[in-house]
């Protein structure tokens, strides 16, 4: 068999094995099921590896019509984000094993957790804009019963309006398709853009509007302003591990349609300078600014990480609108330190909510003192959000501020970095607090009404793995900065 | 323009009896009338057709005296669609006719808002 | 002349001709009568539209030894073929799908009129698609009405007579209007026969002669049929006849009947007046227009409803638009996508209607979204049908919807930029208001609740089963395996002119 059928394998074994858990009558045993969800992801993340391991490798599976391929390409982008996220995946499921036994309609939770997976990776392999289309939109359809699995009204609610913002920022992203089509000879991916440019003469204008819309329809799932309000509302209603993932992962793959629309079709150079990027940097900016504001005044704890993650993605769609190699390094280390950590942080808050069923920040005075591991592994990923130096995400922001200076763009030069900064004292303000407050309740705190609320090891496990990964990939980032300077390097 | 719609008098009269059916076939609340007005529209057609088909001082192409020069003759097919669509109409009529006494049989009137309000009620 | 030549003609006289014999069977013989000559006649079809491809030339079939311009004529292409064959598929389909409940909703007395109203509509469908003859068409609009009417008149309650009687009406305001508009037309030219007329026009439009009157003539035709399809303002009697009538009915209504009329409208579009004839005089604009305005108030209407069928019923209405909003863009690209649109929607829109009359039938047959919580657990394949013809609808990836979406969005982009503009900004509204209450319904079938429902004694029956499978099949080919279509369709429209 031709090696470059090997994409499909980590695409279809968890879609195919997902669809299958409500079906397999055996896998109505719990425990055989958790073992059967995480023996598929762990497969499925070490085929990922594989894949990704055998170079660049393409495959033109299906024509539709003349203009729609289906067609996967393996590549460097491609590789960091499934990689990325099988890993994430593999934590999150095992935390799922323990924390969905207080949740009801586990195997369909399960079915659509696991062949989420695989539209994901598919989505990383994704060779043309067509192909990443049609997973965009599986990836909408999937999570949202994860989103709904409460099956309450406002569940419901929240997954309808879930359904709203991602269909109107993937169709914006499709009408955006069209217009492509005309002004390019292919919309395969490749480095630097596709666009004809003797096509493109005399309609500028129009194409440059075609690409604000289309960052700003993708930038709906990366929670970007206009479209973030889907966010806060379907964040806290999932699952704490879904939440994990949604947060973490789903995110980012707004942040991969936008470099590929941006770095692989139209090319960096077509917009750089144009109002497209300064309209870009102000809206990300702007939703970092006010992604901490509304977290920082945030109650519900899954609610202000769903906001942190509204500030934090657009730190990275930030860096992506600098157009420039460090700018775009340290968005692609944002994009690894933030997924770790937000990680982290959703299922400490569902270890909380599943030991002790809080669910406010004020409610979690002395919960330090209750889940002592918990919290400490809570509070080390915090400090490394905020970007606390050597911490990892001081290095991803560091570069950021210093793409920012090198654009040169007289207002943005030095805003970017103040913005920056001003949202890292808000992160530690809405993320440390908690900690504070849990390991240091005050004078009033009842101590003779402390049990010890430590979850099990299938909880803490997890959470203390991402929790090292994010401080030593802080320590020692050398490596990881190469290796997203060289990608960026190849892109711009 | 007056004097095109003088000389074309039987389009004229066809199209206004085509307009007086219509509306009455939309507007008419009484099924009945509705009916009528459906009628209308249908026999202005035909009076249009049959106007189109005639060419005054010919008669209709029937050889009776070996006359075989197609001069002589009005233009048979209009007469021919006439027919048709007379067998047409008459059909359409017959069941509309036959709905408006299933009508009238389960709501015992034949004003159409009536029957509409009366069937929003029904429940089931 | 080969055998295969003459299918066309006998595939209609044969159904005809059972229409008539099925008035004396018993019910369950009528409806095997039925289900064997749909089938048959979609094997003929097949042979035909594997002749009209292998010859790659479309042929004349005269009727009677009248040559043109005085006889009476069949036309057969690569698109008529595929269309015939098409509609005995979803009319198969939708027989099987909707037996049981066939049997349920009529009385035993009458069940075999019901077969007979079968075999007329698909009589006049055929005929509909192959004739060559402005007139003969016309007859043929109207026994496709009276069959209609029976179809929607048959389950005998208050309700569905109403609403037979307003589809009546309404009905015959279009055909008065499209045989005013024929016999006008007939004035001006002379002819009968599409190729004839054609010919006429396209010199009267060159000697600009008679163009008040052509202009006339074609917003008679247009609007006439724009009425029978139910086109955005002439919609009125749709929710009501699809919503009233027993559920295979509802699916041949809003797949076969209103799609044989746009056919029609297609035919006169190429066949009879001349694309070009059509947009001078403006008339695509106007369809447009209508179009644009019904894909959007379709939508917000069906957002409203809390009934399952009249849901589907409003969507009907903006999916009608979406089609026209293809002719509307007077381009060949945007008709290929009305056609496309036409096949894509049918399939859909009949497997919704089916699916929906099953998941009624385990929520004590009650329409409402409230009884239907959690049908898609009682009636698993009903419900996965449900859904994959909501996410059609949507335009979901894969899904047939998506693919005429796609041809839509195309062909809107190489159009005027100001219909551009207007095309694309209302698919995406139309797109995401159908996600709206589509994904919503859908999640609402799936919320499990109302258990005292469960009967656990309750059986599918075989034949829902396999329909439900095949539509679902049919589905994903015309998502995936649409590139043949598109070119068969592309040809069939090169061979109208």
């Amino acid at each position: 068999m031709n090696s470059n059928y090997m994409i499909l394998l980590p695409v279809l074994l968890p879609v195919i094995a997902g669809l299958l858990i409500p079906v397999i009558k055996p896998l109505n045993n719990r425990n055989a099921r958790n073992y059967y969800v995480i023996g598929i992801i762990a497969l499925t993340g070490i085929f990922t590896v594989f894949v990704a391991s055998l170079g660049d490798i393409h495959l033109s599976l299906w024509k539709m019509t003349d203009s729609l391929e289906i067609y996967f390409k393996v590549d460097g982008m491609g590789r960091l984000f499934a990689v990325l996220t099988a890993a994430m995946w593999l934590m999150s499921a095992i935390f799922s094993k323990e924390y969905m036994k207080h949740e009801h309609d586990e195997s369909r939770y399960f079915a659509f957790f696991v062949s989420t997976l695989g539209v994901l990776v598919g989505l990383c392999f994704s060779g043309n804009l067509i192909t990443m289309y049609v997973f965009y939109e599986f990836m909408t359809l999937l999570t949202l019963p994860l989103v709904l699995h409460e099956l309450t009204k406002g569940s419901i609610a929240a997954g309808v309006k879930y359904l709203f913002y991602s269909m109107t920022g993937a169709f914006l992203g499709l009408g955006g398709f069209f217009f492509l089509s005309q002004y390019a000879d292919t919309l395969t991916f490749t480095e630097g853009g596709v666009l004809n440019m003797t096509k493109v003469a005399g309609h500028e204008g129009l194409l440059l509007a075609v690409v604000f819309f289309m960052i700003l329809g993708f930038g709906s799932k990366a929670g970007m302003l206009p479209l973030h309000g889907w966010l806060p509302t379907a964040h806290p209603v999932a699952p704490a591990p879904a939440s994990a993932v949604l947060s973490g992962n789903i995110t980012k793959m707004g942040v991969l349609a936008i470099i590929r629309v941006v770095y692989y079709i139209v090319g960096a150079d077509f917009i750089r300078g144009t109002w497209v990027q300064y309209a870009w940097m102000g809206v990300a900016l702007a939703t970092v600014f006010m992604g901490s504001m509304l977290a920082y005044k945030e109650q519900i704890l899954k609610k202000r990480l769903a906001y942190s993650t509204v500030s934090q993605v657009s730190y990275v769609l930030f860096g992506l609108s600098l157009l420039n190699v460090t700018g775009m390094t340290g968005a692609l280390l944002h994009v690894v330190f933030h997924s770790v950590v937000k990680n982290a942080l959703f299922l400490t808050a569902g270890a909380i909510i599943y030991k002790t069923g809080k669910t406010k920040v004020s409610e979690l005075t002395g919960i330090g003192k209750e889940m002592p591991v918990m919290m400490w592994c809570f509070t080390l990923v915090s400090v490394t959000l905020v970007g606390i130096p050597p911490t990892s995400a001081f290095i991803s922001k560091w570069y950021l501020g210093l793409g920012s200076l090198e654009t040169g763009i007289s207002v943005f030069s030095w805003l970017g970095p103040v913005v920056l900064l001003v949202s890292a004292l808000l992160t530690a303000g809405y993320l440390i607090t908690i900690s504070i407050k849990g390991f240091f309740p005050g004078a009033d705190y009842d101590y003779s009404s402390l049990t010890k609320q430590e979850p099990k090891a299938v909880m803490v496990v997890p959470v203390v793995i991402l929790t090292v990964v994010a401080v030593v990939c802080g320590m020692f980032p050398n490596s990881l900065i190469s290796f997203m300077s060289s990608l960026a390097g190849t892109i711009l | 323009m007056a004097g095109n719609l003088f000389t074309n008098f039987y389009e004229t009269v066809a199209v206004i009896l085509f307009g007086i059916g219509f509306t009455t076939l939309l507007l008419h609340r009484n099924m009945i009338k509705k009916i009528l007005g459906l009628n209308i529209m249908d026999t202005a057609i035909y009076l249009f057709l049959a106007a189109k088909g005639y060419i005054s001082g010919r008669v209709a192409p029937i050889i009776v005296d070996g006359v075989t020069d197609p001069v002589n003759y009005v233009n048979p097919i209009p007469s021919g669609l006439v027919l048709t669509g007379i067998v047409v109409s008459v059909s359409v009529t017959a069941l509309m006719l036959s709905l408006t006494i299933r009508l009238y049989r389960t709501y015992h009137t034949l004003d159409i808002d009536e029957i509409s309000m009366r069937s929003k009620k029904e429940d089931f | 002349m080969e055998l295969v030549q003459n299918f066309p003609f006998f595939n209609i006289v044969m159904c005809l001709a059972s229409g008539v014999i099925a008035s004396i069977l018993s019910g369950k013989n009528a409806r095997r009568l039925s289900i064997g000559l749909v089938s048959v006649v979609g094997i003929m079809s097949t042979c035909v539209l594997g002749y009209v491809l292998k010859t790659g030339e479309f042929y004349t079939y005269m009727m009677g030894h009248h040559p043109a311009p005085w006889g009476n004529e069949i036309r057969v292409g690569v698109l008529e073929a595929s269309m015939a064959l098409f509609f005995c598929i979803i009319m198969l389909l939708c027989l099987l799908g909707g037996s049981k409940y066939i049997a349920q909703d009529i009385e035993e007395s009458k069940l075999n009129l019901y077969f007979v109203m079968i075999n007329l509509m698909l009589s006049s469908l055929l005929a509909l698609v192959y004739t060559n003859d402005l007139f003969n068409a016309y007859v043929f609009v109207e026994i496709n009405t009276i069959a209609a009417c029976g179809l929607i008149m048959i389950r005998n309650n208050g309700k569905s007579i109403l609403s037979a009687t307003k589809y009546m009406i309404m009905s015959s305001l279009g055909s008065g209007m499209l045989l005013i508009g024929i016999s006008m037309l007939y004035d001006l030219t002379g002819h009968l026969l599409m190729s004839n007329i054609k010919e006429s026009v396209a010199t009267i439009a060159a000697n600009g002669e008679y163009t008040v009157p052509l202009t006339v003539v074609i917003g008679l035709m247009c609007v006439g049929l724009a009425i029978k399809s139910a086109l955005f303002p002439f919609h009125s009697w749709l929710p009501d006849a699809y919503g009233n009538s027993t559920a295979s009915s509802s699916a041949i209504l809003s797949s076969l009947v209103s799609k044989a009329y746009i056919f029609l409208l297609i035919k006169i579009f190429y066949r009879v007046i001349g694309l070009h004839v059509m947009i001078d005089h403006k008339i695509t604009n106007t369809l447009f227009a209508f179009a644009i305005v019904g894909m959007i108030m379709g939508s917000i209407s069906a957002m409203k409803q809390h009934d399952v069928r009249r849901l589907i019923a409003y969507s009907s209405v903006a999916q009608i638009g979406y089609i026209y909003m293809g002719i509307g863009l007077g381009t060949t690209a945007g008709m290929v996508a009305a056609v496309f649109h036409i096949m894509s929607h049918s399939a859909s829109k009949s497997m919704l209607f089916i699916a929906a009359r099953g998941l009624s039938e385990v929520s004590g047959n009650s329409k409402d979204f409230k009884d239907l919580k959690g049908a898609g657990y009682r009636n698993k394949i009903a419900g996965i049908a449900f859904a994959v013809g909501a996410f059609s609808m949507v335009g979901i990836p894969l899904f047939a919807g998506f693919t005429s979406k796609v041809y839509f969005a195309e062909a809107a982009i190489t159009a005027s930029p100001k219909k551009m503009f207007i095309a694309m900004i209302a698919l995406a509204i139309s797109t995401i208001l159908n996600a709206v209450y589509f994904i919503r319904a859908t999640i609402s079938i799936y919320t499990p609740r109302n258990e005292h429902f469960n009967d656990p004694n309750f059986k599918l029956a075989f034949t829902f089963r396999v329909a439900l499978v095949l539509f679902i099949i049919l589905n994903f080919f015309l998502g995936i395996g649409s590139y043949p279509i598109a070119q068969a369709i592309e040809k069939g429209l090169a061979m109208f002119s």
